[in-house]
């Protein structure tokens, strides 16, 4: 496939998404089960420390292909490949971030943090000192012993990335994180992946809805097609970093980038989107793009 | 407790609690005149009286009513002629030997149902969801069926003895704990385990630290529920069957027209209820403070 890897070295590749399809078995009707092909030939090489963004309608199998990298569903044919290894199941080299949060509400902040590190079996007397550094990575320091309820949604998505981020996976999946929270909360969060990005040098798969977010963020852009969940093109974004919210959106380079994905996801409208198993989908991106 | 920020073009923001003024410390270096201090203290005690009122008036109209004539003293005994009684029975050791006959058998069938009820209930819940729509008109229609009116066919099969009362104990907190576990379980965010998963959790970790968890509240729910149900249940039971226990005392004081005693034995199942039930509520305020807080926000 068109994958723009062609410069990189085989050891440089984190990820390895080799001919992924995924078929659902929808028991529906009286003339039995009928197939529903969520995903097709999906081929992705994600180098170490990349942040590779997915955008594409809903219903597009964004969500399914990122439960397919974290472990949690057998994709129907072909395989993920990290670090040359094929993977079998979940594990603590992904983390996951959710669009909404799944913070446990029994938990405090610190424990939510924690979390990983319980399932990691590490003693509780390092866990403190890790949980604490990553609270104040994404600048929570304070609100340690809060609950969920007590913080407003934008800093339970921190509590969400800081918790992913605290078992120390290599790889981070996040399916739209950031699309309930407001606009002006959602730059800020934007501006801090990238830092905390930047300092962690963690590998990032990004979902999102958004255009903007997908070319602010990210070094290469995936673009969905729908029914069957296909990539269409893998754009590169050349945008100078570090990037920030502040100056980036009004560059020329910026507008050019967005305006080549709206028009690469424009280009068969809704037709394609039509009767998608038990989800239609209609909504085309629009430029603005905050859906 | 820890420092509250308010903060920054994010939208961080907490809501502090409203605290009633009458409770809330005097802010430090706002001096105060006395009559201001008197202000406060009055309004405090008031508040802490304020759930009380309805019962003081009561319990003071109570008194006036037979003292004062209005009406025959015999069957209606002022609260003192009870206390008297009370004060009487705790002596002779009559009463404690009651309340802790019947409040063992509450505790032992809601200790029975609880162990049955709750592992039952996740069982269904968690693992055989199909299985527990399937069985769930059946298990409702068991819920519906008083205990009571299985009393006799406990008797049948056991004897008038202590396994029938168990058994109507059993019976009523079994049906409200099973139930709401497995609500509980069912009502637990789908997300929560799939993330617990993503970490490579295995079934036993998803359950300790996911499922029961968030299962709790509901499980308590049913817990209290069950608790004090099964003690007004208890009570009927001892009136037929037994010859110990509060509701034996009901019954033995009215044969015997032992008016002072009957009402002292009602209002001590009034209070032992009332206790049994605010015992579970502060438990489960310790246990699942977290969700507690939520609501009485
Ligand atoms: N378990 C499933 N069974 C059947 N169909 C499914 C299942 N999960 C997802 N789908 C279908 O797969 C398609 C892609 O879903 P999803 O990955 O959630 O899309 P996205 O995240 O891009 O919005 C949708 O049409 C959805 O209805
Ligand atoms: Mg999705």
């Amino acid at each position: 496939m068109a994958t723009h890897g062609d410069g990189t070295h085989k050891e440089d590749l984190k990820i390895v998404l080799k001919d992924i399809g995924q078929v659902y078995h929808l028991k529906k009707s009286a003339d039995g089960s009928r197939e529903f092909q969520a995903l097709k030939d999906i081929n992705l090489q994600v180098r170490a420390g990349e942040f590779v963004a997915l955008v594409g309608p809903s219903g597009c199998g964004k969500s399914t292909l990122l439960d397919i990298l974290a472990g949690l569903t057998r994709p129907s044919s072909g395989a993920v490949y990290i670090d040359g290894k094929e993977i079998t199941g979940p594990a603590l080299d992904r983390g996951i971030v959710l669009q909404g949060y799944a913070l446990f509400p029994w938990r405090t902040v610190r424990r939510n943090v924690e979390f990983g590190l319980e399932i990691k079996k590490v003693p509780k007397s390092e866990r403190r000192g890790i949980s604490d550094h990553f609270i104040r990575l994404v600048g929570l320091e304070g609100f340690e012993e809060h609950y969920p309820h007590e913080l407003s949604g934008g800093m339970k998505q921190r509590v969400a990335i800081a918790r992913a981020l605290a078992y120390d996976p290599e790889v981070l999946l996040m399916d739209e994180p950031f699309a309930a929270v407001d606009a002006q909360t959602r730059e800020t969060l934007q501006d801090e992946l990238l830092r905390i990005w930047d300092e962690t040098k963690k590998t990032i798969i990004f979902v999102t809805h958004s255009i903007d977010e997908a070319v602010f963020l990210a070094d290469r852009v995936a673009i969905f097609s729908s029914n069957p969940g296909t990539f269409r093109e893998i754009v590169e974004v050349d945008l100078p970093r570090p990037r920030h919210n502040s100056d980036i959106r009004s560059s020329a380079e910026f507008g050019w980038v967005r305006h080549r994905i709206w028009e690469l996801l424009q280009s068969r409208p809704s037709q394609e989107c039509r009767e998608g198993g038990n989800i239609v989908v209609k909504d085309a991106i629009s430029p603005s793009a905050t859906i | 407790m820890s420092n509250v920020r308010i903060e920054d073009g994010e939208g961080i923001m907490l809501e502090r609690r409203a605290v009633p003024a009458s409770l809330g410390k005097t802010a430090p270096g706002k001096k105060e005149g006395a009559g201001s201090i008197f202000l406060r203290r009055f309004l405090a005690i008031h508040d802490l009286l304020l759930d009380w009122y309805g019962i003081i008036l009561l319990l003071v109209l109570w008194q006036l009513c037979p003292t004062l004539g209005w009406i025959d003293g015999r069957f209606f005994p002022p609260p003192s002629t009870i206390l008297a009684e009370g004060v009487k029975l705790v002596l002779k050791g009559e009463l404690p030997a009651h309340v802790l006959v019947s409040l063992q058998r509450t505790l032992l069938g809601l200790a029975a149902a609880t162990a049955v009820g709750i592992p039952l209930g996740f069982v269904l819940g968690g693992w055989f969801p199909r299985a527990a729509r399937f069985l769930d008109p059946l298990l409702n229609l068991l819920g519906q069926i008083n205990a009571f009116s299985l009393f006799p066919l406990f008797v049948l099969f056991f004897g008038i003895g202590e396994i029938a009362k168990f058994c109507i104990i059993f019976w009523s907190c079994l049906w409200p704990i099973l139930f709401t576990t497995i609500s509980g379980v069912q009502g637990v965010d789908p997300t929560y385990v799939k993330l617990a998963r993503s970490m490579g959790s295995n079934g036993a970790t998803i359950f300790a630290r996911v499922l029961f968890p968030g299962a709790l509240p509901s499980i308590f729910t049913g817990l209290r529920l069950g608790a004090t149900f099964a003690f007004l249940m208890l009570i009927a039971a001892e009136m037929i069957g037994a010859s110990t226990g509060l509701g034996w005392l009901v019954h033995n004081s009215s044969v015997n027209y032992l008016i002072p005693r009957l009402f002292l034995a009602a209002v001590t199942i009034a209070l032992l209820g009332m206790t049994l039930n605010h015992t579970l509520v502060l438990l489960e305020r310790k246990l699942v403070r977290w969700r507690v807080r939520n609501e009485t926000a």
